[in-house]
């Protein structure tokens, strides 16, 4: 924008300045402009070229999913590309219309004439723009024509799967006597072919061959060794252990399916490497070994996968808790499922490269899509797990249900003739429930981690927990993002494999993930995953680089350099705000996030924050002021209000202040910037304590003043200078009140002295007969009336004696009266 | 650390929407621009102060005075004046 308005002026001062030169500087740019779109013209024709090529290898291409993906990836290419270079004419454009407006609209009639190299300069400034745009109008047509191709492929290939799908055979015809006469003539080619490689390998490469597999075979051997002796602790199940934990067996499970079949796949990619390398291979042997090392890798892999999931010899290392007979069932009919898929796809390629008659193939692959449909019943059919009272129980109804209609599908489709469909839904059947199995073996592995000590048991949680600080709790933590950090891998990984089996190229997941990558649309709002994620990560680094760069200001260089703590506190605070507050702005940068429309936002949010977040932004402005202008720093006793106590930790929002019962009170900033706030220790720590005797009236005043003043005197704790001092305050009610203030050189012990002070006044005094009074209180006794008695069976009972007791009482009465003797009335005292 | 990223993640929600180009009209009538984007023509007409978001990847647009430009999609265009500046 700088330089585009710099250059306005520039060419502005030109024109006023020197008015002849201007015309030779317009041709010089004119010249440069007409290279620009000669060049820009010639990248589009050639652009098109390859366009009009592409377009006439679609239809030779029809029958071929992978080849469309493959055009349609170049066209999206192309259609870039013309983008690219219609842009080169942008600052050109700038520039003319520029020139445009700085001449001036021509002058209207009536009006006086401009001059003549004026016009001239207008009218060529005109007609390059006009060049420039019909090189843009061509790139917009080729981006234009590219996006109907695209469409194009797309309804091609969606038609191409269907009818894959939905080709019906005539199995009558497939499956007539005749197929055996060809498929005898078939063997016998293949034989021949295979026989006469054999023997010419024999007979003339013998040595190449055996250094080839030797070579292979070593390689392996190394890998495999290797991998035992590095894993060979987690590599193996032992049969000793009585109930090895979920993650032990996983991770037996995971090795040990993995380095052998590791293992096995260097061993026949560098047999075929090796074999190419010393030319031993000869015409279609190449093609065949391939397929077989295919067929070989994928067979071993899926029974190592059972073998290791199902574990049919050691119950205890299973990993689905099936009982052992089926297990060992289940591990079959798997590897017998993967074996005719395999051959399958095998004799398939033999069958392309024989050239034989549609018929065999046809017939092979109704074979294989019965057995697999069969296997998949005899799956469901099974009963793998037993119920407390020893019957058999069968797989959940779902399961089970599905492996029956997935069986029954594949045959019912093989009989009816749909054999694309069925080949189709026999290999997703055994591919995608390898994956999905894996898949959810990792899932349940990163369930495991994440489970309460589950990540500190495995071995890298050992190795973190002798080799660093991190506490129990920690670990647990980093379990937590561990499992979740499978879970998206394990997402990350199986989805594309999932989506490759199900039909889709690899070329229609680069371009979704291009999409995802770039930008996605939804309404008017574009979302770029990578953006936000690079905006994130970059974020990340800021905050810990922050936390890193206050960590050594504070410990290396202030700590060294003596600074004060409230200034050190205030700078480090400062500092964390300060890296956090720029991280988050580079991170929102590096997102790609325009700024300005941020601020959009923030200008009617402003309202709001005014209104509802007045609180918070005032604490906040408190909080830097109090960083800023230090009135208490962390450690010091203040008294704000009723609160009393040390600082603890001064942030932005609060402060944290610790009583001296040990309560955390979190005190709002603003309270300490608007209130008056008591510091005991805010230069030093410097302090008076006053402590009041009473002395009798009567005593000897003088001489209680000297005792007083020469305790004071004799503490260890009291300051010389200021001196201490004992103030007669009062003539009290009760007694002549005298104040012993002294003061202290930390304010904190002020409890240990005033203790230490009284309990030395009060054995002076007692030595020097000076009375301490004390107000002599009256003791007013007062009369409790009994308490009403609840328990009724105790009152009738004594009521009852109270009763009697009378009765007898009246009874000795009348014997006394009768027998004539007279009561004597009580002695008066 | 946790308040900070969330902080973070819903500032860029908000500021996601910033991808897209964007035109504004300044002039005082409507202006139209005509839009080629994945094979067809569309015509975009901004209101008098009107500000649209369009093309969030690569286009071609015809500007008010008869201009030809490719846009990649993170471009702002203010028109003014009849005359269109990429910016």
């Amino acid at each position: 924008m700088f330089f585009r308005l710099l250059r306005l002026v520039l060419i502005l001062a030109l024109f006023v300045l020197a008015p002849p030169s201007s015309d030779a500087m317009a041709q010089a740019i004119g010249q440069g402009a007409a290279a620009l779109i000669a060049e820009q013209m010639k990248a589009i024709q050639d652009l098109t070229a390859k366009t009009d090529d592409l377009e006439k290898k679609i239809p030779q291409e029809a029958e071929e999913d992978a080849g469309l993906v493959d055009i349609r990836l170049q066209l999206e290419d192309i259609s870039r590309a013309a983008l690219t270079s219609a842009l080169a004419f942008r600052s050109r454009l700038a520039d003319i219309n520029n020139r445009i407006e700085v001449l001036g609209a021509p002058p209207a009639e009536g009006q006086p004439q401009e001059p003549e190299i004026v016009t001239s300069e207008r009218g060529a400034l005109a007609a390059e723009k006009a060049e420039i745009n019909a090189v843009i109008a061509s790139a917009q047509n080729l981006s234009i024509r590219i996006s109907g191709l695209i469409d194009k492929i797309s309804t091609m290939r969606s038609e191409l799967f269907r009818n894959v799908l939905t080709k019906r055979y005539v199995l009558s015809d497939a499956l007539s006597p005749e197929v055996f006469s060809d498929a005898q003539d078939e063997y016998a080619n293949f034989y021949k072919a295979v026989s006469s490689w054999l023997t010419f390998a024999f007979k003339f490469k013998f040595q190449a061959v055996l250094a080839a597999t030797l070579m292979a075979l070593s390689l392996a051997a190394v890998l495999f060794v290797g991998g035992r002796r590095l894993f060979g602790r987690v590599f193996e199940a032992d049969p000793s252990v009585e109930d090895p934990s979920y993650l032990s067996r996983l991770s037996v499970a995971f090795w040990s399916t993995l380095l052998p079949t590791l293992a096995v796949g260097v061993f026949l990619v560098s047999t075929v490497f090796f074999f190419n390398y010393y030319n031993v291979l000869r015409g279609d042997i190449g093609v065949f070994l391939n397929a077989l090392v295919a067929v070989i890798a994928v067979v071993f892999c899926v029974n190592r996968l059972t073998n290791a999931a199902l574990e049919p010899r050691l119950p205890n290392w299973r990993l689905i808790p099936v009982e052992t007979g089926p297990a060992r069932w289940l591990v079959r009919l798997t590897t017998a499922m993967a074996v005719v898929i395999g051959i399958n796809n095998f004799l398939s390629v033999v069958n392309d490269k024989m050239g034989s008659p549609l018929s065999l193939t046809i017939a092979r692959s109704f074979v294989a899509t019965i057995i697999v449909g069969v296997i998949l019943i005899l799956m469901g059919l099974l009963k793998p797990f037993k119920a407390t009272d020893g019957r058999w129980r069968p797989w959940p109804a779902w399961l089970r249900y599905t492996a029956f209609a997935l069986g029954l599908f594949t045959v019912a489709a093989a009989l009816l003739g749909y054999i694309g469909l069925a080949i189709f839904v026999s290999l997703q059947v055994v591919v995608t429930g390898t994956i999905l199995v894996t898949a959810y073996i990792g899932f349940l592995s990163a369930r495991a981690i994440s489970e309460e000590g589950g990540f500190a048991n495995t071995s890298i949680g050992r190795w973190l927990s002798v080799n660093s600080s991190y506490e129990e709790s920690a670990l647990d933590q980093l379990g937590l993002v561990v499992s979740v950090a499978i879970n998206v891998m394990i997402v990350l990984v199986f989805l594309p494999l999932i989506l490759l089996m199900w039909g889709f190229q690899p070329g229609d997941i680069q371009a979704w993930g291009y999409k995802l990558a770039t930008g996605l649309t939804i309404g008017s709002v574009t979302i770029s995953l990578t953006g936000i994620l690079s905006g994130i990560v970059v974020f990340i680094i800021g905050y810990f680089l922050t936390r890193w760069f206050q960590g050594w200001l504070d410990g290396s260089v202030m700590a060294r350099g003596k600074v004060d703590t409230g200034v050190r506190n205030s700078i480090r605070l400062a500092v964390g705000y300060a890296g956090v507050a720029l991280a988050a702005l580079v991170g929102v940068s590096a997102a790609g996030i325009d700024l300005s429309n941020l601020a959009l936002v923030a200008g009617a949010l402003s309202l709001g924050i005014g209104f509802g977040l007045q609180n918070v932004v005032s604490n906040f402005v408190s909080g830097l002021i109090l960083l800023a202008e230090r009135p208490f720093k962390v450690g010091d006793w203040i008294v704000a209000g009723d609160i009393s106590g040390t600082v603890k930790k001064i942030s932005v929002r609060a402060t944290e202040i610790e009583t001296f019962q040990r309560q955390s009170v979190i005190l709002p900033n603003s309270n300490l910037i608007n209130n008056a706030v008591g510091n005991w220790t805010h230069r030093n720590k410097l302090g008076r304590i006053d402590i009041k005797v009473g002395v009798a009236y009567g005593s000897d005043v003088k001489q209680a003043h000297a005792a007083l003043l020469e305790i004071a005197r004799g503490h260890p704790l009291v300051l010389k200078n200021p001196e201490p001092f004992v103030l007669f305050t009062n003539f009290g009610p009760a007694a002549l009140e005298f104040e012993i203030r002294v003061f202290l050189a930390d304010v904190m012990n002020g409890n240990v002295v005033q203790n230490d002070i009284r309990f030395a006044v009060l054995d002076v005094f007692a030595d020097q007969h000076i009375e301490i009074p004390s107000a002599p209180r009256a003791v007013v006794e007062t009369k409790k009336h009994e308490a009403w008695p609840i328990d009724d069976d105790k009152i009738e009972v004594d009521f009852a004696e109270q009763e009697q007791a009378k009765a007898e009482a009246v009874a000795e009465a009348k014997r006394l009266a009768k027998s004539g003797r007279k009561i004597r009335k009580p002695d008066p005292d | 650390m946790w308040k900070s990223l969330v902080a973070a993640i819903a500032f860029l929600a908000v500021g996601g929407s910033a991808f897209a180009a964007s035109a504004t009209n300044k002039d005082a009538e409507t202006r139209t621009l005509v839009v080629t984007e994945g094979g067809g023509k569309t015509e975009l007409a901004l209101a008098a102060g009107e500000t649209a978001e369009f093309c969030p990847s690569g286009c071609f647009v015809t500007m008010p005075n008869g201009d030809l430009e490719a846009l990649t999609g993170s471009e702002t265009i203010e028109i003014s004046g009849g005359v269109a500046r990429i910016k």
